[in-house]
């Protein structure tokens, strides 16, 4: 009897402990974009100084897009690795700024205090974000010269990573 | 052009107009342009109003993830991304959208993971099947627990009469 008991008992518990293991590896948020070798979603906002961006515009060059916000901390982290990545690709590469969730105004003081590293556009209701499927910030799009997104990053990206995926597009 | 192709440019007429009149709605401006049309093809419902909208909308609403909070749906949530979903969800069912074409609009972009219910199919299975198997494993475990046990008490009761046969003998 104790050798059905254990045979049942590791029918039950072995397929657990596997799919338990499995799923513990990794976060779910983790997930890639759907969007990853798609046209990326079109979108036509405004800088706060007023400046009018769009995505076919951009096109010709690769483009960084980053959602971020000043209250997100891996967004402040990141901040600075952008400004000097922005310099070192200056007319090679776009690098614009969606603003996610924020007030328009402390993203101004922030630039001004931190620098910049390309225009922070507004994005009335989330159309953009919802767009992009951003589950949170930072969160950063590689598109193409073509306009395609190659890579999506959640989280604060380092000046390696940075390279190495610019590498892929230039 | 086909019959088909006619009717779905008909249609996406038809919903381009009634985007063009619509208003922005809670504080959001919600826009569905051409390229949301493109991606949603043409409305396989019917255009909803007044509560029956609310009321889908909540529904699903229900269906989704927020996206910035922990087991929380786009229903139940009060983030501003919460919102902005369920103004576009508003939006997308008042222009006729049907809730699976919403739901796959949103899955699109955010992935499978939108959805709070993953969709039955492929290694989803799993999340559906194996609590009803795991049941039913449990159940067929305490049956057979049940079962033996009373063997067990049939066998003792059989060993406790036999030992009186034997006591007795011995006593005679």
């Amino acid at each position: 009897m104790n050798r059905k008991v254990l045979w049942v008992g590791g029918l039950v518990v072995v397929p657990l402990v596997v799919f338990l293991a499995l799923s513990f590896g990794h976060d779910p948020r983790l997930i890639e974009s759907p969007l990853v070798g798609d046209p990326a979603p079109a979108f036509d906002l405004h800088s706060l100084d007023g400046e009018a961006v769009s995505l076919p515009a951009l096109a010709g060059r690769p483009v960084v897009l980053n959602f971020w916000a000043t209250w997100c901390q891996p967004c402040i982290v990141e901040h600075p690795v952008l400004v000097e990545s922005a310099r070192r690709y200056e007319g090679r590469v776009h690098f614009v700024g969606v603003i996610y969730q924020d007030d328009g105004e402390l993203i101004r003081r922030f630039v001004e205090q931190r620098g910049s590293w390309g225009p922070s556009l507004v994005d009335p209701g989330s159309e953009v974000a919802i767009r992009y499927g951003v589950y949170g910030a930072p969160e950063t799009f590689f598109i193409d010269r073509q306009g395609v997104v190659r890579r999506k990053v959640t989280g604060p990206m380092g000046p390696s990573m940075l390279d190495a995926y610019l590498a892929e597009l230039l | 052009m086909t019959r088909s192709a006619i009717l779905h440019a008909l249609a996406t007429l038809l919903v381009a107009a009634a985007v063009a009149a619509q208003e922005p709605d809670g504080g959001f401006r919600v826009e569905v342009d051409q390229a949301d049309l493109a991606r949603l093809g043409a409305p396989e419902g019917r255009q909803l109003a007044g509560d029956e909208l609310a009321e889908r909308t909540q529904a699903v609403a229900a269906l989704m993830r927020c996206p910035s909070c922990q087991g929380l749906s786009v229903a139940d949530s009060h983030t501003v991304a919460s919102a902005a979903m369920r103004a576009k969800i508003e939006r997308l069912l008042a222009l006729g959208y049907s809730d699976e074409q919403v739901l796959a609009y949103f899955e699109a972009s955010f992935g499978e993971f939108i959805r709070l219910a993953p969709r039955p199919v492929g290694f989803n299975l799993v999340v559906w099947i194996a609590p009803v198997a795991a049941l039913a494993i449990g159940f067929g475990l305490v049956v057979w627990r049940v079962r033996s046990s009373a063997r067990t008490r049939r066998a003792s009761a059989d060993l406790e009469r036999y030992r009186e046969r034997v006591r007795a003998e011995v006593e005679r």
